[in-house]
């Protein structure tokens, strides 16, 4: 897990964690540095300060050449822990007297007196001081001490450093955690609230502000959008509402119009048929050729204005029937249907209707039976003209959709006009070329509709067409 | 010179040396200096055995800036702005004759006489493993009104008469 993906609560935690340990780390090495040369400093002035003191107490010992006080005298040097070894020269420069601590080892001592003054070797402090009586100069003192004091010293240090950040990050793992609540748990309130209403969609929750700050102002914001979102809802869900009422009523008009036009007009064109059969029947025979021709021009166009009218009679009636969904073998409807219309199809050329295996579907018996006569009605009628009629009749899966199709390999249309195809009244073919009122396809877009279906076409010219439509996906 | 003899020199030349180095340890009261300059005189009263030693340690030093001087006397009577006196007289008798001549004029006196210090003399030399040490008389030394250093008493054997 990356830092950037640590909750707020974490970040915090580990920002102020991290940022007291590296102040405390950076405080503790500075004063460890300072004190490390102090210290060392120090350490000069106390070895000086015990030469010195060695240096004046030697003075007779030098003078009367007593090597046995010298000895004694320097050997006072035990109870100086850190001092590993002290010698001292005659005036000539002679060593006269030495001091060794019992380390197990022989230390290299220097054969006669050096620079006065002390200095730092790799492992030890060394030092030499001019043994004064008055002013008379009586020999030197060298003297060593090794580093345990500093060694000493760092580990104390080291230890104390560590309990100190130990204890400090410990106060601030407390602190911080208390504190850290106060500004991660109204952002968590918000994020959890914020998820919560994506979830359910509530947007009455509210979240209640802990103080006045930044995430009180978000907190406050948060509150706003939300009753701003609630209120908006609620005016578009009753506008919906509004406008649905608005629409149903002027659909119900409009049905109830055309139905009632379509009914209207039957009742005369019944008449006009009829009179002019009985017409054609009485009188046929007194008419030249040229008025029975036109005698039969109005039989004809009477007639397909019935079947006009029926046809949109059918249509209005499809809209306000109410759709009953069951289980249906499309496999057995599509069998049965594809047999009666091969049936009664003039041969004038083989059909071929293949079938492919096709799944169950939940949609109304009634309408359903419409669309897929619909649908081969047209594949056989788009494809008369060619020497054999080739349909194939399937399913596919599309996107967790069933499609169904129906593929022929008939007259086809350009995709140019494609947004006529599924209009009331709209042909893109001839008349004289196929009949047809241009109602069929409307109707069978109608009823796919209302399935909450999809109901779409691919098409060439003279290459075929294939219908392909869904039902509504189901909910089980 | 035979084996005794250069024995006998060597010796010399140390207490010469120690006589010199006394003068380091031993504190005088003001009065026994005219001046905070004026000389710190080493003499030698009697038979003189350091020939020229004495005169070479003590040739251009000073102590807490007294200037070194080596005077030699013959009678105690002569005995004049004397700090530190050896004495070599042959006879002990004259010995304790000549200590209460010099009573009182803090003077540390040094001899190697064996009854030196029974007759109120302050420093006697004796030798030890073939050493040059010394004996301090600190009542005498008290007498005198001299101070000596207690480093300087590390190294003596402290008696008293």
């Amino acid at each position: 897990m990356r830092f950037s993906d640590f909750p707020i609560r974490k970040k915090l935690m580990v920002a102020i964690l991290m940022t007291s340990a590296m102040v405390l780390l950076l405080t503790c090495m500075a004063f460890f540095a300072y004190d490390f040369f102090t210290f060392r400093q120090a350490m000069i002035t106390h070895l000086s300060t015990i030469g010195k003191i060695t240096a004046a107490n030697s003075t007779a010992a030098l003078a009367f050449d007593s090597r046995g006080d010298a000895e004694e005298i320097l050997s006072s040097l035990t109870a100086e822990q850190h001092i590993i070894a002290a010698c001292l020269f005659d005036r000539e420069g002679k060593r006269f007297a030495g001091y060794q601590r019992d380390t197990g080892h022989l230390l290299q001592l220097p054969e006669q007196p050096g620079k006065m003054g002390f200095s730092f070797q790799a492992d030890y402090l060394e030092g030499y001081h001019p043994v004064l009586q008055g002013n008379s100069n009586l020999g030197t003192l060298y003297i060593r001490s090794d580093m345990g004091a500093i060694y000493e010293r760092i580990g104390l240090y080291t230890l104390i450093v560590v309990a100190v950040i130990a204890i400090a990050c410990l106060m601030a793992y407390l602190i911080s955690n208390r504190m850290q609540r106060r500004i991660s748990r109204p952002i968590q309130a918000l994020a959890e609230t914020a998820r919560a209403i994506s979830e359910r969609n509530d947007y009455s929750v509210r979240v209640s502000k802990v103080a006045h700050d930044e995430i009180g102002d978000l907190t406050d914001a948060f509150n706003h959008m939300l009753a701003q979102i609630r209120s908006f809802n609620l005016q578009l869900e009753m506008k919906v509402q509004e406008r649905t009422i608005e629409m149903e009523a002027a659909n119900k008009e409009l049905e109830a119009f055309s139905y009632s036009v379509s009914h209207d007009l039957r009742a005369p064109l019944r008449s006009i048929h009829g009179y002019m059969n009985i017409f054609a029947e009485d009188y046929a025979s007194q008419l030249d050729d040229e008025a029975r021709r036109l005698m039969n021009i109005i039989l004809l166009n009477s007639r397909r204005m019935g079947q006009l009218i029926d046809d949109l009679l059918e249509f209005s009636r499809l809209g306000r029937k109410e759709i009953t969904k069951a289980r249906i073998s499309m496999k057995d409807m599509v069998t049965s249907i594809a047999g009666d219309l091969k049936r009664t199809e003039n041969n004038n050329r083989p059909v071929n209707i293949t079938i492919l295996d096709l799944p169950e579907a939940h949609a109304d018996f009634n309408t359903m039976q419409h669309v897929w006569t619909n649908l081969i009605t047209n594949a056989l009628k788009y494809s008369r003209n060619k020497g054999e009629t080739r349909i194939e009749i399937g399913s596919l899966e599309k996107e967790g959709d069933q499609v169904f199709y129906v593929k022929d390999n008939g007259a086809g249309f350009d995709m140019r006009y494609y947004d006529k195809l599924f209009g009331v009244f709209q042909r893109l073919h001839s008349i004289n070329e196929f009949e047809g009122t241009g109602v069929g396809l409307a109707i069978v877009h109608r009823i796919i509709t209302k399935h909450h279906g999809r109901i779409w076409a691919e098409a060439k010219p003279n290459e075929g067409a294939t219908f392909y439509f869904t039902l509504s996906r189901q909910t089980s | 010179m035979s084996k005794a003899q250069s024995e006998a020199a060597r010796e010399h030349q140390v207490k010469a040396v120690f006589l010199f180095n006394f003068a380091q340890f031993v504190q005088w009261p003001d009065i026994a200096f005219d001046h905070t300059t004026s000389q710190l005189v080493i003499g030698v009263l009697g038979t003189d055995p350091f020939g020229s030693f004495l005169d070479e340690t003590v040739k251009g030093e000073s102590v807490n800036g007294h200037p070194l001087r080596v005077l030699r006397f013959q009678k105690p009577e002569d005995v004049v702005g004397c700090h530190i006196l050896f004495i070599q007289i042959p006879k002990n008798e004259q010995l304790r004759e000549v200590l209460e001549k010099l009573k009182g004029r803090h003077i540390l006196t040094v001899s190697e006489s064996t009854t030196f210090i029974k007759q109120g003399g302050i420093v006697r030399f004796v030798k030890e493993n073939n050493k040059i040490r010394f004996q301090i008389n600190l009542a005498a030394a008290k007498e005198a009104d001299l101070v000596i250093s207690s480093k300087l008493l590390r190294l003596a054997e402290v008696v008293s008469n």
